[in-house]
């Protein structure tokens, strides 16, 4: 136990600041995505081909690139081609892309619980096509997929790890446990403090994510 | 199967609405082409398009050293796949058992394998087992932390594989007179799996995309290999692209197979 109290004695803010920056990437990386995800799913409906295949492209490659592998790309790589990105906005814009793709790829399956008997009502009533999209299909898609888009954020969450991967200013958890095994011999300890923080992060999306789905799924 | 939502949302097959159809077409195309001709120059105005930057892509040494970090990555891929199945069955037996002093700690474990970010856990292999005087080959840095968080999420799928399986399979088993450990391996566990083999191949693609972290270690895969590639040609843009492109294949092609297997079993 001594080595868990020296280590919280001098290292007790910094974990605390990892773990909000941990949160913060989460957040900055997992909403824009999300709704740039809906955009795309909305946009894959369209009767466009051009448009449809290069989306599904796009989902494609996002969903299966490793996120390490485009985050290296984006740091070290677009310079290359006088594209100049900050740290911080890389990590959050790889998270944001690959997010996105889930997203889509999700909220499509969510697309397809619905019953086409559905739209054909709608749209003899007299409701045009978008109108359909927009209070018919997508609010019934959003709450079949309250539980992947949990797993979503959690993996998400996770996967915020990889800003260890560049040299950031500050420090989220993994790359605080990094510098920590590094610096001294309290590696261990650092290590069981930040996953305890990312286990309990984690049981607390998934903790929402089930009240939230309970409170809106449908039962058919 | 009825038409595809898409279909009946804007299938209006008034001539108008097809001409609109048309019309959006071939202009959302041109937009496309020119975003690409963007893209195509800026690559051209930054230099990248120049031959140095592209010729060693033809030299057959460039192509076994990434077949060769490629091989490394399924090696590890396939090892960590095979370790995180059986670990995994370990972790469900626990998870199931019906003593709470075994419940209990496998719960733990799998919620916190799983809770974990795979590369804090390689981290951990990597930084912190070396001064408790472990040392693991630069394989094992990468393939074990893999195998671990893989086996508790592994453990979790078998665990929905199982619940799906309808209890009256359990009680038929124990009348006909197996026992509550033969009945689970030889009724409940194999329909389960038929339920999951897609999801335990999807979560293979998860794997593959986590040896990417073998350059943490210095291992010899995909993206290590293409870091020493970069060094020797001076070419970022070219490797990385050719390398998230083969990522992108091995993965598109293992998503595929997992819904193609998906398909035939319901």
């Amino acid at each position: 136990m001594g080595n868990f109290s020296s280590l919280l004695a001098s290292y007790g803010p910094a974990f605390g600041q990892a773990l909000l920056l941990t949160w913060k990437l989460t957040v900055a990386s997992f909403v824009p995505g999300f709704l740039l995800g809906v955009a795309v799913t909305v946009l894959r409906l369209f009767p466009v081909p051009p448009l449809r295949f290069v989306l599904t492209m796009y989902v494609e490659i996002f969903r299966n690139i490793p996120s390490v592998a485009l985050l290296i790309f984006i740091v070290f790589a677009l310079p290359d081609l006088k594209i100049l990105i900050d740290y911080e906005p890389s990590v959050i814009l790889t998270l944001m892309l690959v997010c996105s793709a889930f997203t889509a790829d999700y909220l499509r399956a969510g697309v397809n619980t619905i019953d086409g008997g559905q739209v054909e009502a709608a749209l003899s009533l007299g409701m045009r096509p978008m109108r359909v999209v927009t209070v018919v299909v997508l609010p019934q898609a959003l709450r079949a997929v309250v539980q992947p888009m949990t797993s979503l954020l959690i993996a998400i969450m996770l996967s915020t790890s990889l800003a260890s991967q560049v040299p950031f200013p500050g420090r989220e958890l993994t790359a605080l446990v990094s510098k920590i095994a590094t610096d001294s011999a309290a590696g261990i300890s650092a290590f069981v403090v930040a996953a305890a923080l990312y286990v309990a992060t984690g049981l607390l999306i998934a903790w929402a994510g089930a009240t939230l789905d309970k409170k809106v799924r449908i039962l058919r | 199967m009825s038409r595809p939502l898409e279909d009946i949302l804007f299938g209006d097959p008034s001539r108008k609405a097809q001409t609109t159809k048309r019309v959006v077409s071939v202009i959302t195309a041109a937009v496309l082409l020119l975003l690409a001709a963007g893209v195509v120059f800026q690559f051209h105005a930054a230099g990248q398009l120049d031959a140095r930057y592209w010729e060693f892509f033809a030299f057959p040494t460039t192509w076994a050293f990434l077949a060769k970090g490629l091989l490394g990555t399924l090696k590890s891929a396939a090892m960590a796949g095979v370790i995180a199945l059986l670990l995994g069955l370990v972790l469900l037996m626990g998870r199931l058992a019906r003593l709470r002093l075994v419940r209990w700690p496998s719960i733990a474990i799998i919620e916190f394998l799983r809770g974990t970010p795979t590369l804090l856990l390689i981290y951990v292999c990597f930084l912190v087992l070396p001064q408790a005087g472990i040392k693991l080959s630069t394989y094992w840095m990468l393939t074990l932390p893999i195998s671990l968080s893989t086996a508790a999420v592994v453990a979790e799928v078998y665990r929905a594989g199982v619940l799906a399986v309808p209890r009256g399979q359990t009680d038929a088993a124990r009348s006909v007179g197996l026992t509550e450990v033969q009945g689970f391996f030889y009724i409940v566990f194999p329909q389960a799996l038929r339920y999951i083999v897609p999801a335990l191949v999807a979560q293979l693609v998860i794997v593959v995309k986590d040896t990417t972290f073998g350059y943490v270690v210095t291992y010899g895969e995909l993206m290590q290999n293409a870091k020493v590639l970069i060094a020797n040609y001076h070419a970022l843009v070219p490797v990385y692209l050719v390398v998230a492109l083969l990522y992108c294949l091995v993965n598109y092609a293992i998503s595929r197979a997992s819904k193609r297997l998906g398909g035939p079993m319901h």
